[in-house]
């Protein structure tokens, strides 16, 4: 499997409209900030510009890294070339997700890194501490980005429809089918029989872990959460793989 | 004569749809195969089922490939095939035997010192470079395409891509993937089901869409990969004329039945050309043509009005040979060419149908 993580690093590091993608988005922040530079109270905006951004982070990053890793093997019939090959279909799925995950941390570890240089840069030293809030934001997006990439997975190999499999991670990561389950759970019915739910849908869970680390709430429970759910959605996307033989 | 590769009544079913019906087909060490069939007669399926793409409802797999040319650096994995398939060979059972059954055929194949778990089999699929539609990463350039899977199959030789890209033509091309012809496309293909010098390759249908110099180069880089490294090749085309260049043995494959296995000497002897020749007197004739021709190919064979001679040689001459018969007082009752192609064979074979 270690070949494999390689090679993928190999592919996604060659993949040239990477570059382009986050560079234009990264140009375009840039922008953002200068035109907006000497208006003052650099603190606060750039906390408000990290919860804005982590709201469209897992579709605009996880989005595209999901497509690299996940869709990209679909369209170039890659997956064929793997089980020919006699990689197991479970270290595939195991693989993509640990991609993601490398891939995920790398992006995500920077982006609080050039949102604070960018501030520093057209308004002045901006106060370390909002450190913290950003990185919380980014851990949140990173959080939710990999656990839809699980989710959207089963898609992906159950199917083996590169465009089923991207549109299931951004009704994910936009918040579509999180929202909709949201309105389903507050139903009266549903409420009374089982109380709260929406608190176990993704963003609140991620929630939860970002609260517990900002302002010491119980942390265990949610990381539990968020594993099972992740687990689960592994679990579910090698059933489906194995049921499903490949089409080319 | 070692055998590589063999199925034992493989079959495949899609619902109602049997697309292979117990195929039993062995390779042996050294063969060009050529698999023919027409479209949809079960040619890619069969592939998909070896190579572990589709699964087979029953019959067997039995890979014992073992690698003969070891210029090639592997690690990991790679090399634990290797290692197996050197001692031991990977079945496949898919027969959808009971468990009481499963376990006796497992403990009978353990007692022969093979491996029967899918695990096994799929190791032992290391030993086998494909192509089965060729599909790359559109974004990437040949070159970069066989690194990554140079990469994720463990091979050590960072030469070995140079190598492949100029056996097919390729080792200038910087272009991506998307902006091949169809042509470069299959030569990419066939250079990443080389790549690590597998001792079997399968190609499936890799002259698509090639013009004629294209073939030609495909052609003879098989024959000269399989001459000089000892690599087996299976490929499957419905040309059967193309094949007929390359293949030493023949699978002819109809509705997903084998029809028949030949080897190219014998289905040339079913193909030859020759002139037909009815006399009055067969043996007349013959003294008559062997004064002429001292080396002349005729037989003789009794048909109802006298004899028939079938001469295989000096079957440009058909004139000169009838003006003997006549000169030497036989009387030539028809002298016509006659040659059975190789199409014609196969139509012949799965019962007169069309298009091959």
């Amino acid at each position: 499997m270690f070949n494999y993580l390689l090679g993928e690093a190999y592919r996604v590091l060659r993949k040239k409209s990477m570059y382009i993608y986050f560079g234009s988005f990264a140009l375009l922040y840039l922008l953002l900030v200068f035109i907006r530079s000497g208006m003052g109270n650099e603190a606060t905006q750039i906390k408000q510009d990290a919860e804005t951004l982590a709201a469209f982070f897992p579709a605009v990053v996880g989005g595209y890294l999901f497509a690299a890793f996940y869709t990209d093997d679909l369209n170039a019939k890659n997956l064929t070339t793997l089980i020919g090959f006699g990689l197991g279909k479970t270290k595939i799925i195991i693989a993509k997700l640990i991609m993601v995950i490398i891939f995920g941390v790398l992006i995500f570890a920077l982006i609080p890194v050039f949102m604070w240089a960018a501030f520093s840069v057209f308004n002045g030293a901006v106060p370390l501490e909002a450190f913290s809030t950003l990185y919380a934001w980014a851990l949140k997006a990173l959080l939710e980005a990999i656990a839809f990439s699980a989710v959207s997975a089963i898609i992906v190999y159950g199917l083996q429809r590169a465009t089923f499999g991207m549109v299931t991670y951004l009704l994910l990561s936009l918040g579509v089918i999180g929202q909709l389950l949201a309105a389903l759970f507050s139903w009266d019915l549903i409420n009374s029989i089982a109380p709260n739910l929406s608190e176990h849908l993704m963003s609140g869970i991620t929630i939860r872990i970002i609260l517990g680390m900002l302002v010491g709430e119980p942390l265990i429970l949610p990381i539990v959460e968020y594993l099972i759910y992740v687990a689960i959605a592994v679990a579910l996307s090698v059933l489906a793989f194995k049921k499903k033989e490949l089409e080319f | 004569m070692t055998i590589l590769l063999q199925t034992q009544e493989l079959t495949k079913k899609y619902g109602d749809f049997t697309a292979l019906n117990a195929v039993s087909l062995t390779l042996n060490q050294g063969d060009i195969y050529g698999l023919v069939g027409r479209n949809g007669a079960g040619k890619t399926t069969f592939f998909k089922c070896v190579m572990g793409l589709a699964k087979p409802t029953g019959g067997k797999i039995k890979i014992s490939a073992s690698r003969k040319v070891t210029d090639v650096a592997m690690r990991g994995k790679n090399a634990e095939a290797t290692l197996n398939a050197a001692g031991a060979e990977a079945t496949l059972n898919a027969a959808g035997a009971t468990s009481h059954a499963k376990r006796e055929q497992a403990a009978t194949s353990r007692a022969k010192g093979e491996q029967t778990s899918p695990h096994a089999l799929s190791v032992a699929r290391r030993q086998i470079g494909f192509m089965i539609s060729p599909a790359f990463f559109s974004y990437l350039n040949p070159k970069q395409n066989l690194e990554y899977l140079r990469t994720i199959k463990g091979i050590h030789d960072k030469g070995e891509v140079k190598r492949l890209l100029k056996l097919v033509g390729l080792e200038d091309v910087k272009k991506p993937f998307k902006a091949f012809s169809l042509g470069m496309k299959q030569r990419l293909g066939i250079a990443a089901a080389m790549l690590g010098n597998p001792p079997i390759v399968v190609l499936d249908e890799p002259i698509n869409g090639l013009d004629p110099q294209g073939i030609a180069d495909i052609r003879a880089v098989i024959q000269r990969e399989n001459a000089e490294r000892g690599t087996t090749f299976i490929i499957s085309s419905h040309i059967l004329s193309e094949l007929d260049l390359v293949a030493t043995r023949f699978g002819f494959i109809e509705q997903g039945n084998l029809v028949q296995e030949i080897t190219h000497t014998k289905l040339h002897e079913h193909t030859k050309k020759s002139l037909i020749v009815d006399v009055n007197d067969g043996q007349k004739a013959l003294v008559a043509l062997k004064s002429r021709f001292a080396e002349m190919l005729v037989a003789t064979e009794a048909v109802a009005a006298g004899s028939r001679l079938i001469i295989e040689s000096h079957l440009d001459q058909p004139e000169v040979i009838a003006k003997t018969l006549i000169d030497d007082g036989v009387e030539l009752y028809r002298l016509s060419p006659q040659e059975t192609t190789l199409e014609e064979y196969f139509m012949r074979l799965i019962g007169g149908k069309q298009d091959v």
